[in-house]
């Protein structure tokens, strides 16, 4: 019966809906929604003129227009948009209201002095979405891609230290999650607890969060939700346009730089390059009373574009390279089970050390390229054809503290290729139906470089992933409807040696997906949306094949060859409210995962010349997470803004009936600003206040007790103003102000150091 | 124009070749150069002078395996006599690559040193005293000096042999070779071992 709690939680937000209201006589009305026919892009602005009423009115920023107080009979619609084919449409209106979603085409090419626009298409899905972008990625620039997308609620980390931050969306991450870096999935190592995404955030102009399961657009493991990292679209004209960033912190006296540029080829029409390039440097964290040892922080990344635009055809070539060299708290690293629970019991590093930005091992030294080809084709106006490769060489090295020459080698050593390669057809009817039918394709070599002098971690392998999808969405004015099946099939074909002897391992899982979707504008204010997603997850190489000491932990982990694939069934409920004066979003969820993969402490211990370690194995069972998130604003004046997010997660494994570790416990965030000054020049001061409680639902078998509860108080001033034809962004932040000393339940070295102390951060962006 | 309308099949050709073209390396054995395997102390006996008398007495604990999972240590259990003075010699060794790591060890004397713990070395009435006699001076215990009590409250005792390496060997109290917060220097355990003592 409890089982069924969470469930009767999300079906209760459906039912909080009102049914539309049943249409009289003469209080008939006229939906739509007017989008582009290309790109399902809306088109706000619009001009719709009903003939026979003498109405217009223009569409508003989601392409949606209502008109109302009609009576029964027929009537002469017109829609029209710069650059665009009229629709004429003629509307029998009878008992019912008329709903319709008009896609509008571009005009013929051969007019002169019609605009061509960039071909970035839009995330379409039916599911809960949350875009940073504009002021809210201002303020979070110079942070990491996990920190950064803190600001969405629902979404945390799991992180190890400061630098490391892995994004957490519903309680899920590392390859339960997917990272899309422009299109192209994110294939680094992601197994690792301590393997940041290898992205640059400042390569973005827009960050976006699925939280819905999305395998079925995406591929595997995209099942707690996905992440697109989206730079900005290549100008399609000559249009130069820079930004610079310089940043700097007073905790770990951080510099950041970053330089992205863009512009338009005159000769070639159509043709466009953006550049975009960034520094970063760090030293040692300070927490409020020491600093933390060998925590610094090295980063250079680069990213380049080229596209090509035309009417008919769109091709972009990209890439971006990411190349990060950081520390690891000295302290963290344990010889054996004894010097773990020292330093757990001592609650903070036994190095005394003051600032450096020196780095030492053990550090990570990871590099990540990436390159794509996209490229789509208008066979007419309603079909396209796509196909994007995507390559990716993703090197990393972890080093430890070791005698002699060893210190010089890393103790892990991997590369890894990826090839992604996806062909796809949209189709996008006049009429209200709309879809994706698809082809996708990752290959990926894993290889372990030789001469670390440490038994490699994980095989050598090789793996095939093969899917083909398909997705078809029905439109009709306020609401849409979704759907999609998939079919995947991998291999995955490993080599390693266990004493002295060849072990070859061939793996094959496969498995369908599907998923069913609806998106109903209830009221021009009010939006609703629901998803019930089915995705899967083969089982990480690590799971299946560890097989010893895991350095620096103190724990023996043990893999499982014969675990099976992770499946899970997740429902997602959006309740999306937008007034003139308020905005409020609510996100319910289940996710029933089966087979779930998880490290179990068996409770032995393994016994060394070294000492004594913990064993851990790792099992698989049923899990059920379920949550909401929240978030919302409210304008009490033009000037006066507060706003409150939220998420609330329960997870557990509901064959033993015991928490799992690492759930992020139940936080929001509020605040209140204060904005001065006109419609260009402006100040905004903010204050926030984020509370965190402490994590109840802990698993049987931790190493320390889940930390106390904590509260931050942040300060944040931005000013926006225009130096002639540019513009200028001025931004202060104080984050801790009280220096509060605190130990967050999802940061790993919450076992050795307190958190970061309080950190003023200077950002300063000119736009060019 | 033609030719850029083209561009998607031949994106696709290159693709196709970038494909076949990926392939993991062969796996290549891989010794652990930074396992212990074998780590033996040698016991000399010294006269009132201290110069050695008669043949060294060796004890030793052993894991073929290193850390890698599998059997547990064979540790023997070390015998000494009563009222004498030996000179401890400890040999710390990788069989799996053949490496002397004493001399390693040596070699990084800034980052190394044992300490010699457990109720052999710890306690009022502990049989056994340690002083570190290395060759270079510096507070290492590859070599020191151990003298057994002449007639000690119990014969049997457990002496808990602890490496740390990578520690802050000016923190005070590091200098104690029976430091028991050994963990206050920092740093991290390379062995931990506790051999059985038995006084004749």
């Amino acid at each position: 019966m409890k089982k069924l709690i969470p469930y009767i939680t999300v079906i209760l937000t459906t039912l909080i809906l009102a049914f539309p209201s049943k249409a009289q006589n003469c209080n008939l009305s006229i939906r739509g929604k007017v989008i582009h026919l290309e790109n399902n892009q809306p088109i706000p602005g619009a001009y719709v003129w009903l003939e026979e009423t003498k109405q217009g009115m223009v569409t508003d920023l989601d392409g949606n227009f209502l008109i109302r107080n009609l009576c029964q009979g027929t009537y002469n619609l017109k829609i029209q948009f710069l650059g665009h084919k009229e629709i004429q449409e003629k509307i029998d209106l009878a008992s019912n209201s008329f709903n319709k979603t008009f896609r509008m085409e571009e005009e013929s090419f051969a007019l002169s002095g019609v605009e061509i626009h960039g071909h970035r298409d839009a995330v379409q899905t039916t599911t809960a979405v949350t875009a940073l972008y504009g002021e809210q990625l201002l303020e979070s620039r110079g942070e990491n891609l996990g920190e950064s997308l803190k600001r969405v609620a629902g979404v945390t980390t799991f992180s190890t230290g400061n630098s490391i931050a892995k994004p957490v969306i519903h309680g899920l991450h590392s390859n339960r999650i997917m990272i899309l870096n422009n299109g192209i999935r994110l294939e680094g190592q992601q197994w690792g607890a301590e393997h940041a995404p290898e992205i640059d955030p400042f390569l973005a102009d827009e960050i976006t969060v699925i939280k819905g399961a999305e395998t079925v657009r995406f591929g595997p493991e995209a099942m707690g939700g996905v992440i697109l990292v989206s730079p900005a679209e290549i100008p399609t004209k000559s249009e130069s346009k820079t930004d610079l960033y310089v940043l700097g912190a007073s905790n770990g006296r951080m510099g950041n730089v970053s330089v992205t540029h863009q512009d338009g080829f005159k000769s070639i029409k159509g043709l466009g390059y953006r550049v975009q390039g960034s520094v970063k440097r760090a030293g040692n964290i300070q927490s409020p009373d020491y600093y933390q040892a060998n925590t610094g922080l090295n980063e250079i990344n680069f990213s380049g574009a080229l596209g090509y635009t035309s009417p008919k055809l769109g091709a972009e070539i990209y890439y971006s390279f990411f190349n990060t060299e950081l520390g690891i708290l000295r302290d963290s690293h344990t010889g054996n089970l004894t010097d773990l629970q020292e330093i757990i019991a001592n609650g903070r590093p036994f190095s005394n050390v003051g600032f450096t930005y020196d780095i030492l091992n053990p550090k990570q030294k990871v590099a990540h390229h990436l390159g794509k080809i996209k490229s789509h084709y208008h066979i007419n106006s309603n079909w396209k054809a796509n196909l994007q490769y995507g390559f990716q060489l993703n090197q990393r090295q972890e080093f430890d503290r070791r005698r002699g020459d060893l210190n010089e080698r890393a103790s892990l050593d991997l590369e890894l290729f990826t090839n992604t390669l996806d062909l796809f057809v949209d189709h996008t009817h006049p009429n209200e139906f709309s879809g994706t039918w698809g082809l996708n394709i990752i290959q990926q070599a894993n290889s372990n470089i030789p001469g670390t002098g440490v038994t490699p971690l994980i095989p050598n392998y090789q793996m095939l992933n093969m899917g083909f999808y398909g997705i078809e969405k029905y439109s009709k004015g306020p609401l849409e409807i979704e759907g999609g099946i998939r079919f995947d099939f991998r291999d995955v074909s490993t080599a390693r040696f266990v004493n002295n002897e060849l072990e070859e391992v061939d793996l094959n899982y496969s498995n369908f997906t599907a998923f069913l979707g609806a998106y109903y504008q209830l009221s021009p204010s009010l939006t609703f949306s629901t998803n019930l997603g089915s995705a899967w997850r083969p089982p990480n190489i690590n799971e299946l094949f560890s097989q010893g000491l895991h350095h620096g932990a103190a724990a023996v982990e043990i893999g499982d060859q014969d675990l099976n694939s992770e499946k899970s069934l997740k429902w997602v409920n959006s309740l999306e409210f937008t007034s003139n004066k308020s905005t409020f979003e609510l996100t319910a969820y289940a996710n029933r995962i089966s087979n779930y993969i998880y490290l179990n402490p068996t409770g032995d211990t393994f016994v060394s010349l070294r000492g004594t370690f913990n064993v851990y194995e790792y099992l698989q069972a049923n899990a059920l997470f379920y949550g909401f998130d929240f978030s919302g604003s409210y304008e009490f004046t033009s000037n006066f803004n507060a706003y409150v997010k939220g998420s609330i997660i329960r997870a557990k494994n509901t064959d033993e009936d015991n928490f799992f570790p690492f759930i992020p416990s139940d936080r929001m965030d509020w605040g209140l600003s204060y904005k001065l000054g006109q419609e260009k020049k402006t100040h905004k001061f903010t204050i926030s206040n984020q509370l965190v409680a402490r994590q109840s639902r802990e698993p049987d078998f931790d190493l320390a007790p889940a930390p106390d509860a904590y509260a931050l108080f942040n300060f944040g001033y931005l000013t926006q103003l225009p130096i002639g034809q540019n513009k200028l962004n001025l931004g202060l932040q104080v984050q801790n102000i009280f220096n509060n000393s605190y130990k967050e339940y999802m940061n790993r070295f919450r076992y050795f150091t307190d958190d970061i102390g309080r950190n003023i951060l200077l950002k300063i962006n000119y736009q060019f | 124009m033609k030719t850029i309308q083209k561009l998607p099949f031949y994106a696709l050709i290159v693709s196709l070749f970038v494909f076949t073209a990926c392939e993991p390396e062969e796996p290549v054995v891989e010794n652990d150069g930074e396992v212990i395997t074998d780590v033996t102390l040698n016991f000399t006996e010294l006269d009132a002078s201290g110069n050695p008398v008669g043949t060294p007495i060796s004890f030793k604990a052993s894991d073929p395996e290193g850390i890698e999972v599998g059997a547990s240590p064979v540790v023997q259990t070390v015998s000494l006599m009563k009222g004498k003075t030996y000179r401890l010699d400890i040999e710390v060794f990788n069989a799996i690559e053949n490496e002397d790591i004493t001399e390693e060890i040596l070699e990084e004397a800034d980052e190394h040193q044992f300490y010699f713990l457990g109720s052999a070395f710890v306690g009022s009435s502990a049989p056994l005293t340690y002083v570190y006699d290395d060759e270079s001076g510096e507070l290492i215990g590859v070599r020191g000096i151990v003298t057994v009590a002449s007639s000690p409250g119990f014969n049997n005792a457990q002496m808990r042999i602890v490496l740390r390496h990578d520690l802050d060997k000016n923190y005070p109290g590091a200098n104690n070779p029976n430091f028991e917060n050994f963990v206050m220097a920092g740093g991290e355990t390379d062995l931990d071992i506790t051999f059985p003592l038995v006084l004749n």
